[in-house]
C-alpha cells in the first residue's frame, strides 16, 4: 500500500479510529500490527512469511545474545542471524545480478554458459526492514542496549508501517521504547502529523510525479545523444524528482507516525543546502548514513588507524552503500563517486587544517559547487548502464554538438522554476525544520498554505505511482 | 502555534479546499463537462480481468480509439442481454493485446478485433506501449491497486473535474502552448468536448463537439499533423507484412483451438482521412488478406447500406447515434449472416 493512494486514506481513517477508541494498549498495539501486516499484504502477501521469519529469527537470536557470554556461542548466533537476513536480501535483491556478474565473467574465460533467466520478485522494503533487525542483533551482540521483553513489540517495531518499505530505517532505542507504555497523540501532534502529511504527498505527487517525472524519464529513456540543454535539464529534473519523491516519503512516515503518537527520526534535512560531502550525508537519508556509519564504517576501523585505512574504509562504505540501493554497478559507480568526494574534502580539510587557511569562498558558493558535483552523481544513480550514464555526461559537458532535443519549452520551464525554488528553499531552511517554523506563521497563513498544497495536490490528479526508493 | 490556532487554521484549510472544489466543479457543469472515467491502465485493467466469463455471456473487443467509440456499449447490452469487454486503446495496435489474449490458456470467449490499418499493420514501438504499459500493470495490480479503483470509481462517477487528461494542473498548463524548439515532438491537445469515457470504456463524443466544426476543424487538423509525420513512412509490405500476418494468424489459431471465436470489423472513417487509408492500404491487400489469412469471418462498414455512407465529424470516429446504428448493424451481421449465437 502506498501513501498516495484512496487505498491509504481509508485504511488510516480506520487505523485512527481504532487507535483512538478505548481499547488496552495491548489491543492497541496488536492492532497496529495486524494494520502493518495489512499495509504490507496489499502489495503481496506472500512476502509477509519472510517478515514474519526476519521477525521470529532476530527476537530470539537477539534475545540469547544478549545473554550468551560463551564468545564462540556468541559468533554463531551472530552469523545465524546474518545468514538468516543476508541470505533472503542477498537473494530476492542480487540473485539476478549475481547469476549475471556470474555468467559474465565464465563467458569470458571460454566456457559457454547461457542459463535461464530467474524470474525473482524483489519483496516491497526488503532492504529497509533487513537494515532495521540486523541493527537489532548487532545491537545485542555488542551489548549496546537491552533486548525487546515482548515479541508483540519486537515485532511492531520490525513492522510499524509508517517507516516499514521505505524507512526511516530506526534502531530499537528509537521506536521500541515508545511501545511499552501508551501512546495517544495530542491534537497538536495530530493537526502537525496530518499537515506533514498534506506536506510529504505534495512533494511526491505535485512536485516529483506531476512536475518532474517527465522531463527526467524523457532524458534517461532517451536512447539517442542529447543537447546539452536537454540532459542538464533531465539530470537536475531527477535530482528534483528522487529528493521530493523519497524526501516526501519520510515526510509523510513522519506525520503518519505523528498522528498515532509516535516520534520517528529526521530522514532528510534539505541536503541540497550542503556545504561539502559529509554534510550532505548528514542531510541525505539520514537514518542510512548513520546506519553505515555505525554498522559498517566504524567496525571496520572508521579514522581510528591511520590516513589510508580511514580512506580505505571510507571508500568500502560508500560502495556498499551504493550497492545496497540496487543490483548495478551503476549503484556502485555513483557510492563510489560519493566516495571520492569525500576522500577529495577530507584531504582539502585536513591541508588547511594543517596550513590554518581561512576560507574566503562563500558558503552558498560551495553549495552551489556540492549540488553541481551531487548532480553528476545522479547521474550514474538513474542511468540503466554505463554506455548511457556516459552519453548524458558527454551531452551534459557539451562533448555531443548534434545532440537532439527531446524536451518541450513547458518541461524545461517546470524543471527550471521547481530546481531553482527548491535548492533556494533548502538553503533558507538549511538550519531549521519545518515544524520549527510553523509556530512563526499566523494561523490564516498557515490554513492558507495548507489548503493551497492540499488543492494542487488535488488538482495533479497523479495516481497512485509508486515511491522511486520501494525498488531499493 | 497553540492548539487553538492550529484548530483554526485546519478549519480554514478546509473550507478554502471545499469551497474550491465545489466552485470549480460547478464550473465545469455549467460548461457542458460531466463525470467521465479515465481511460487509463487502471480502467483497462478493470475491463481485462473480465474476459474469462464464458463466451455466451461476454464478447471482447480489441483495436485503438475507433472501436472505443464506434461500439455502444448500452446498445450491445439490450440487444444482446450480454456483456462487453472493451480492451480497444486509443492510438495503438491491437497486436500486443491480441499475443496477449492468445497466450492466455483461460481466455476462450468472442473476439472482435478492429483493424484501423495505419495502426494495424505496423510495428512501430510507440504504437505497443499503451498496450504494453496496460498489461504490465494488469499483470503487477496489488490489493491496494484494486481497492483504490473501487474508491476511485465511486469518486470519478459524481465529480467533474476528476478528469486528469483535460482538467488536470498539468492539462491547463499544456494549454499555454509556448513554442517548442525546432523538431521537438509535443503530444497534440485534443479539446475536452471530444469524447469522455464511460465506466464500460466506451468513449463518447459529446454533443457539443458534433455541433461546434470549430472544435472538429482542430482534431482534423491534429490527424493531418500525424499523417504528415508519417508521410515518409512507406507502409507495411512484402515480408514484414507477411510476418505480421503470420503472427496474427497464429494468435487467432490459439484462441480458436480451444473453442474461442474470432472476427474482424473495419469500422468508419470519412473524408481525406479515409481517402489516405484507402491509399496507403488498399482493401485487397491488407484487410481481405488479414481474412484470407486467419481464415476468420469480417465486416467492412463499406459493404452494408447502413454504415458504408457514415460520416464522422472529424473525419475518424462515429458520434454516439451513428456508433448506435453501427452497434446495431454488426449485431444484425454476426447474427443473421455470420452464424453467431449472441
Amino acid at each position: 500500500m502506498i501513501f498516495n493512494s484512496y487505498t491509504f486514506v481509508v485504511f488510516f481513517i480506520i487505523v485512527m479510529i481504532l487507535h483512538n477508541l478505548p481499547f488496552s494498549w495491548k489491543t492497541k498495539k496488536i492492532n497496529l500490527l495486524l494494520a502493518s501486516y495489512i499495509f504490507y499484504a496489499a502489495w503481496n502477501p506472500v512476502f509477509i512469511l519472510l517478515l514474519w521469519l526476519s521477525t521470529i529469527i532476530d527476537f530470539y537470536v537477539g534475545k540469547a545474545l544478549y545473554v550468551q557470554e560463551d564468545k564462540r556461542k556468541k559468533n554463531i548466533l551472530l552469523v545465524v542471524s546474518l545468514i538468516g537476513n543476508l541470505c533472503m536480501l542477498i537473494f530476492f535483491k542480487y540473485g539476478t545480478f549475481l547469476l549475471d556478474n556470474f555468467v559474465t565473467l565464465v563467458n569470458a574465460f571460454g566456457v559457454d554458459f547461457h542459463p535461464a533467466k530467474p524470474n525473482i520478485i524483489l519483496p516491497a522494503g526488503i532492504s529497509f526492514y533487513t537494515f532495521t533487525t540486523l541493527c537489532y542483533t548487532i545491537d545485542m551482540y555488542k551489548k549496546e542496549s537491552a533486548p525487546v521483553k515482548s515479541l508483540l513489540d519486537f515485532s511492531l517495531f520490525v513492522t510499524f508501517f509508517p517507516h516499514l518499505v521505505a524507512g526511516p530505517i530506526v534502531r530499537p532505542p528509537q521506536l521500541v521504547p515508545q511501545f511499552e507504555n501508551e501512546r495517544k497523540a495530542s491534537q497538536d501532534q495530530i493537526i502537525q502529523g496530518l499537515f506533514l502529511l498534506s506536506l510529504g504527498l505534495f512533494m511526491k505527487v505535485v512536485l516529483a510525479d506531476s512536475m518532474l517525472s517527465v522531463a527526467a524519464n524523457a532524458v534517461f529513456n532517451s536512447n539517442q545523444p542529447l543537447a546539452s540543454l536537454d540532459a542538464w535539464m533531465g539530470v537536475l529534473a531527477f535530482s528534483g524528482q528522487i529528493f521530493f519523491d523519497f524526501a516526501g516519503y519520510s515526510t509523510c512516515a513522519i506525520g503518519v507516525a505523528a498522528c498515532l503518537g509516535f516520534a520517528l527520526p529526521q530522514n532528510f534535512l534539505y541536503p541540497y543546502a550542503a556545504i561539502g560531502f559529509s554534510d550532505f550525508w548528514r542531510r541525505w537519508h539520514i537514518t542510512l548514513s548513520a546506519w553505515l556509519r555505525d554498522y559498517l564504517y566504524i567496525p571496520l576501523g572508521g579514522n581510528r588507524n591511520g590516513k589510508f585505512k580511514t580512506y580505505r574504509n571510507l571508500m568500502i562504505t560508500m560502495l556498499l552503500g551504493g550497492l545496497w540501493h540496487g543490483a548495478n554497478w551503476t549503484f556502485v559507480a555513483w557510492g563510489g563517486l560519493h566516495g571520492f568526494y569525500l576522500w577529495v574534502e577530507k584531504a582539502i580539510l585536513d591541508a588547511r587544517k594543517e596550513t590554518s587557511k581561512p576560507s574566503f569562498v562563500p558558503k552558498f558558493l560551495l553549495a552551489m559547487a556540492t549540488f553541481f558535483l551531487v548532480n553528476v552523481t545522479w547521474v550514474f544513480f538513474r542511468a540503466g548502464t554505463f554506455a548511457q550514464a556516459g552519453s548524458i555526461l558527454q551531452s551534459m559537458f557539451g562533448m555531443m554538438p548534434k545532440g537532439n532535443a527531446v524536451l518541450t519549452t513547458l518541461a524545461i520551464w517546470k524543471v527550471g522554476v521547481i530546481v531553482v525554488g527548491m535548492v533556494i528553499a533548502q538553503w533558507l531552511m538549511r538550519n531549521r525544520l519545518v515544524l520549527d517554523v510553523i509556530p512563526k506563521l499566523s494561523w490564516w497563513a498557515f490554513g492558507s498554505i495548507w489548503a493551497f498544497m492540499l488543492l494542487l495536490l488535488i488538482w495533479s490528479q497523479e495516481s497512485g505511482s509508486s515511491f522511486i526508493y520501494f525498488q531499493f | 502555534m497553540d492548539t487553538n490556532s492550529l484548530k483554526k487554521a485546519l478549519l480554514l484549510m478546509l473550507v478554502i479546499v471545499t469551497i474550491a472544489l465545489v466552485s470549480w466543479e460547478i464550473r465545469l457543469r455549467k460548461i457542458g463537462v460531466q463525470p467521465t472515467f479515465d481511460a487509463g491502465d487502471v480502467l483497462w485493467s478493470d475491463k481485462r480481468a473480465m474476459v474469462y466469463e464464458p463466451k455466451d455471456k461476454v464478447t471482447v473487443f480489441i483495436g485503438s480509439s475507433r472501436i472505443h467509440f464506434d461500439i455502444d456499449i448500452p446498445t450491445w447490452k439490450t440487444a444482446t442481454g450480454k456483456q462487453v469487454v472493451q480492451l480497444g486503446i486509443d492510438g495503438s495496435s491491437p497486436m500486443p493485446v491480441l499475443t496477449n489474449l492468445a497466450d492466455d490458456p483461460n481466455f476462450k470467449g468472442n473476439l472482435i478485433i478492429d483493424i484501423t490499418e495505419g495502426l494495424f499493420f505496423s510495428t512501430s514501438p510507440f504504437n505497443m506501449e499503451e498496450p504494453n504499459k496496460g498489461l504490465k500493470y494488469f499483470k503487477d495490480r496489488t490489493y491496494a491497486q484494486k481497492a483504490s479503483f473501487q474508491i476511485n470509481k465511486v469518486l470519478e462517477s459524481r465529480f467533474a473535474f476528476l478528469d486528469k487528461e483535460n482538467f488536470s494542473m498539468n492539462a491547463y498548463l499544456a494549454e499555454l502552448h509556448l513554442q517548442n524548439r525546432p523538431k521537438v515532438f509535443e503530444m497534440p491537445i485534443w479539446p475536452w468536448q471530444f469524447s469522455g469515457a464511460s465506466f464500460d470504456n466506451q468513449a463518447i463524443m459529446y454533443p457539443v463537439f458534433v455541433s461546434d466544426t470549430n472544435l472538429q476543424v482542430r482534431v482534423r487538423n491534429i490527424w493531418a499533423m500525424f499523417a504528415k509525420m508519417g508521410e515518409k513512412d512507406v507502409p507495411m509490405h512484402g515480408k514484414e507484412l507477411d510476418s505480421l500476418l503470420n503472427v496474427v494468424k497464429v494468435s487467432v489459431d490459439k484462441i480458436k483451438s480451444r473453442g474461442g471465436n474470432v472476427f474482424f470489423t473495419r469500422t468508419p472513417s470519412s473524408g481525406p482521412y479515409l481517402i489516405g487509408e484507402q491509399m496507403g492500404f488498399p482493401r485487397d491487400k491488407y484487410y481481405e488478406r488479414v481474412l484470407a489469412t486467419t481464415g476468420c469471418q469480417g465486416m467492412h462498414f463499406q459493404d452494408y447500406a447502413s454504415t458504408k455512407n457514415m460520416i464522422c465529424p472529424e473525419w475518424s470516429h462515429l458520434d454516439q447515434p451513428q456508433a448506435v446504428v453501427f452497434t446495431k448493424e454488426l449485431i444484425r451481421v454476426l447474427r443473421d449472416e455470420k452464424g453467431w449465437k449472441l
